[in-house]
């Protein structure tokens, strides 16, 4: 299974899931998610991208194709209990494709129940890599999707409203992650509050949050620090135009370490180029009609950090075991 | 990872203690843009005064640790007892760790990301250039006034639109000007780039680089 290309392939055919998210919409997820899908899927990895929102379902056009027969709405809706039939094969050798096509406008959102089966099924692929694409916001229904694992994807573009709503997203997801973990019902209640940003015990932050816990229970305040530690999340800058712009990773790099204590890493930007725009017209990964751009070139950067073998200690347990 | 008001030089500059000058140099750059007094990536996170405290602690430190002998000194008080264990465990997480009671964890490599962004390789083209440059957070118009360079040379030379670039000796001293402001080896770089400019021009290769 190891061509000479692949590197990090996970063992034992178990596939490593990526979630791509970042709070904003149109900041780029989709086309950095397909982008990456394609370049590793050049490379010789066996490549799913799965579209994982049902209210706003692109993916499947960034990749051309253009009528899933299937998509995650089937399996949401029961239709579909096999994941593996939910597969399309896209014009791009080793990229499948899950799409999130013709929801139930009525309900589109599968139950938590059935996110975590969907999740389960996904790890079960035959495949190295299973993108998830995520849709705007951070509410529940996203959230479980980017906790599959502890190094998510979050997607910036440089400016405050795209900023500011990937704050929101990190810290919503370490929020979440760390009341899925924590099982006193003390410490439940207290991350509870603390999730509202408007909380009266003045908890700002998880370094905040931190001081409210130890001051409860010892053995809480080591599991916190190590949640707070395996929470890795990964900042892509899209669509930079200066020098400035790419500095901004390592500023909000920075403002996360130091506001939020969350150690995010910054894996790379993509710069702002009329060729993008032509891709996403042609209904085509750039990094296929236009590999020799600069902004192909940064997209096979990151592609290569994003598969790296991780610098994180081993993960906290796995969110989704314990709802 | 310790409250802003607890942490060391090192520590507000997010670089390791044994980080270099130029590493620290490009610490300090990045943290001026991020304390600024219109940063974006404090939006909606800096409260009112933030920037100032922050930026005030940053020209501190830097000021410190951009002098050897006042880092040298400053070294020496960090390496006093009290503050041994913040020290020892490295950067933030490590200090993090030892006053949530648990045993010192592996230290965070030092921020390493800059060095891991690299430039894509291969020959010293345009493209490549203007990627070098960016990455190093530096804009045409810093090289130009460094180098005296004409602005709309330098970004001919990123396009390599060599039509509208004077003969090679002077291009040949664009690039290694060019090459000196990014710390890049400039004899390396303009041998590489020079090849290409003296090639003939077959115009229907060249640059779909397009960009904007």
């Amino acid at each position: 299974m190891n061509h000479g290309t692949r590197e990090a392939a996970p063992g034992r055919g178990a596939p490593r899931l990526i979630p791509f998210g970042g709070g904003k919409g149109g900041v780029g997820k989709t086309f950095v998610a397909a982008n990456l899908a394609a370049t590793l899927a050049r490379a010789g990895h066996r490549v799913v991208a799965v579209d994982g929102d049902l209210e706003g379902a692109n993916l499947h056009t960034a990749l051309g194709v253009a009528r899933p027969r299937l998509s995650l709405a089937d399996f949401a809706s029961g239709r579909e209990e096999d994941v593996r039939k939910l597969l399309e094969d896209t014009p791009y050798p080793n990229l499948r494709l899950i799409a999130a096509t013709h929801p139930n406008l009525e309900s589109p959102q599968p139950n938590h129940e059935t996110r975590i089966r969907f999740v389960r099924a996904l790890r079960s692929l035959d495949a190295d890599f299973v993108f998830v694409d995520l849709g705007a916001g951070s509410d529940a229904a996203v959230m479980d999707y980017f906790m599959v694992c502890d190094d998510g994807v979050v997607v910036i573009a440089p400016e405050p409203t795209s900023i500011e709503n990937a704050y929101a997203f990190m810290r919503a997801a370490f929020y979440r992650r760390l009341r899925l973990v924590m099982l006193a019902p003390e410490v439940r209640r207290i991350v509870g509050t603390a999730m509202d940003e408007r909380n009266e015990r003045g908890i700002r932050t998880p370094m905040d949050l931190l001081r409210e816990v130890q001051s409860l229970d010892g053995g809480d305040g080591q599991r916190f620090a190590s949640v707070m530690r395996a929470f890795r999340p990964r900042l892509v800058v899209n669509d930079v135009r200066t020098a400035e712009d790419i500095k901004l990773g390592f500023a909000v790099r920075s403002v996360c370490r130091k506001y939020f204590a969350i150690d995010a890493e910054y894996l790379g930007y993509v710069n702002h180029e009329a060729s993008v725009r032509d891709s996403v017209r042609a209904r085509k990964p750039l990094v296929e009609t236009d590999s020799r751009s600069d902004a192909s070139v940064y997209l096979a950067r990151i592609a290569r950090k994003l598969i790296a073998p991780k610098r994180a200690p081993a993960p906290a347990p796995a969110a989704e075991v314990r709802a | 990872m310790k409250p802003l008001s607890e942490q060391n030089y090192y520590e507000t500059l997010e670089v390791s203690q044994t980080a270099s000058l130029q590493e620290i140099e490009r610490a300090y750059k990045i943290a001026l843009t991020t304390y600024a007094p219109d940063s974006l990536a404090g939006y909606s996170v800096f409260a009112e005064g933030d920037g100032e405290l922050l930026r005030e602690r940053v020209e501190i430190a830097y000021r410190v640790l951009s002098e050897p002998q006042a880092r040298e000194r400053y070294d020496a008080e960090l390496a006093q007892p009290q503050t041994e264990i913040a020290d020892t465990a490295g950067s933030d997480p490590g200090a993090f760790a030892s006053s949530a009671g648990q045993s010192a964890p592996p230290a965070l490599e030092p921020a390493d990301d800059l060095v891991e962004l690299d430039d894509g390789g291969g020959a010293w083209d345009g493209a490549r250039l203007r990627r070098a440059r960016l990455q190093q957070g530096v804009e045409l118009e810093q090289i130009a006034d460094v180098t005296k360079v004409n602005p709309t040379y330098l970004q001919f030379i990123e396009e390599e639109r060599f039509e509208g670039l004077p003969a090679a000796v002077y291009v040949r001293g664009f690039v290694v000007g060019y090459a000196g402001c990014l710390g890049i080896d400039p004899q390396s770089v303009a041998g590489s780039y020079m090849e290409l400019f003296e090639q003939p021009q077959d115009s229907g290769k060249r640059r779909l680089f397009s960009r904007r």
